[in-house]
């Protein structure tokens, strides 16, 4: 049996467990730049009458009015807090599958001195006790009905937050009480192409002949098909995949015209991704950079552009793939435009060991020493502390702008939750 | 060189080192008696995962002999017994308590345990 563990409107319980005065009421969070909202509590989705996807400058002023509170997005608590809960769920389950910063699956397979449904309500008491972050969590024998068990806990008050399918009789139940959007990994389009033959619960994707499935569905369908019948078909994965490509590209704090500010962001951002490069043991082939301005602005003249570069040797070198981007990038910039972004990715990636030299380079020119020293003193004395030198130090000119984040309580000494008397 | 080792698991290198003196002269006499520093994280730390700091401010609290500027241990996993102090939860607002012998009339939500109160006396 697998269990999906799902934290309730993750990014703000995890605002809120050191916000007691906004406790019941209504909270959202913002993206990168507050450019618009991410996430949104229960009590902020009941305001259907504020438009949330809306970029945040044309409903601030209804937040306000309706005393919402906005965050500014915490990565750093909101990935300790992830953290926290994913150990705690190491504690009841020797395999557990990390799915994303708030969702996990564990194997439950083979709990016999108390029931499924206690062992869940036990797993949630624990984490909420511990952590403060409220779960749901869904029990089944695959990972799609788990998921679609998990929704239930939620979306059916009765359930309250845990939801075991532990029988025929109530996995068709489960069924029937699913539309297709209900159904984890069943796309927009599929959904479409079922409406048109009729099909609108899950219920009634069990019953379609397989062959129908598999001929318009392919092997995804297929896979779906089985799992809601209870066929387990998608594995349990406790290692990470390694990534096949590692980008980012965010928002300046202001409009940049000059290049060399641009050049400063651009090499934050390789120092950035080239960290997760090394961490995952690979190196980049090709290195792609953009610049763009923004092009919701009718007053800007409006330009972007984009160029791949060939790594002569595949890399995971920060200073050799700084002086790549700032090649791309010199060769994209023209000047007199003001730019709102900057973006690297990097792709063709190779494990580390696998490197091919060329006729005149080999792979060991550069030595991994130096990578290592500079991981070893920014994991100890925190991010960026050595680095690139152009990086620079103008670094709070372009960065984006985060002005309502919440303290990181649990990370740095100096912004500790403060205790006073009101 | 490298390339031979691709593909191959690499055996793991031995992480026990044993308490084998250093010393070039004379022998440590303490070589059999070597253990481990002490580790605060150890020591007044339970739950890990559980475990929170908060900072006080002002000296609302001096009776519990919580000074300003005093960094207090919390721990959310423990179950509070009649007379820990706890950091509570009342109308939305954080208060510190001797948890009741008897749960009273006045309803509050326990935030955490208090464990440990760390002063600096410079």
């Amino acid at each position: 049996m697998i269990a999906m563990v799902d934290c309730n409107s993750f990014y703000a319980s995890c605002e809120q467990v050191f916000r007691p005065d906004l406790w019941g009421k209504p909270v959202v969070v913002l993206s990168n730049n507050d450019g618009c909202i991410i996430a949104a509590n229960k009590q902020a989705k009941a305001m259907t009458h504020i438009a949330m996807f809306e970029p945040m400058f044309k409903i601030k002023n209804q937040l306000i009015k309706n005393q919402v509170t906005f965050f500014s997005s915490n990565y750093t608590l909101y990935g300790e807090m992830s953290q926290r809960v994913m150990n705690i769920l190491e504690t009841f389950s020797p395999s557990v599958e990390v799915y994303s910063i708030d969702e996990a699956f564990i194997d439950v397979t083979g709990i016999a001195h108390i029931s499924l449904k206690q062992y869940a309500t036990l797993i949630k008491d624990t984490i909420v006790t511990h952590t403060g972050v409220p779960v749901g969590i869904g029990i089944a024998p695959t990972k799609v009905l788990a998921k679609l068990a998990n929704k239930i806990s939620k979306k059916v008050e009765k359930f309250d937050y845990v939801c075991v399918i532990d029988t025929d009789e109530k996995r068709t139940k489960a069924l029937k009480w699913a539309q297709t959007k209900d159904v984890w990994g069943l796309g927009k389009k599929h959904q479409a192409r079922l409406k048109n033959i009729g099909v609108f619960t899950a219920y009634e994707f069990t019953q379609l002949p397989l062959a129908w499935v598999r001929k318009e569905m392919t092997v995804v369908g297929e896979r779906l098909w089985r799992e809601l019948r209870g066929e387990s078909c998608i594995e349990f994965q406790t290692m990470p995949k390694s990534k096949k490509a590692i980008g980012t590209s965010k928002s300046f704090g202001k409009k940049l015209e000059d290049l060399p500010r641009i050049e400063e962001a651009c090499a934050y951002y390789i120092s950035e991704v080239a960290e997760v490069l090394r961490a995952q043991k690979s190196c980049a082939t090709y290195i792609q950079v953009f610049i763009t301005t923004n092009r919701y602005s009718n007053a800007d003249k409006q330009y972007s552009n984009s160029c791949t570069i060939t790594i002569p040797v595949p890399t995971n070198n920060t200073f050799i793939l700084t002086q790549q981007a700032r090649k791309a990038l010199q060769r994209i910039y023209r000047p007199g435009y003001r730019y709102k972004k900057v973006g690297v990715n990097l792709t063709g990636l190779i494990p580390q060991q696998y490197v091919q030299g060329n006729l005149f380079q080999s792979p060991a020119l550069y030595d991994k020493r130096l990578m290592n020293v500079i991981d070893a003193l920014n994991h100890k004395f925190g991010k960026a502390t050595v680095g690139s030198a152009l990086v620079g130090t103008r670094v709070a000119q372009w960065e984006l702008v985060k002005k309502d984040r919440s303290n990181r309580y649990t990370t740095q000494w100096g912004e500790l939750l403060e205790l006073k008397n009101k | 060189m490298e390339y031979f080792q691709a593909g191959k698991i690499k055996k793991q290198a031995p992480n026990h080192k044993p308490n084998v003196s250093t010393q070039t002269g004379f022998p440590s006499p303490a070589t059999h008696y070597l253990e481990p520093s002490i580790d605060l994280n150890k020591e007044l730390i339970y739950y890990k995962d559980a475990t929170f700091y908060v900072r006080v401010s002002g000296n609302e609290w001096s009776e519990f002999s919580m000074l300003d500027g005093d960094v207090l241990i919390i721990d959310r996993a423990l179950t509070p017994k009649a007379g820990n102090l706890v950091l509570i939860v009342q109308l939305g607002a954080f208060k510190v308590i001797r948890f009741p012998a008897t749960s009273g009339s006045t309803s509050f939500t326990v935030w955490g345990t208090i464990t440990y109160i760390i002063h600096n006396t410079l």
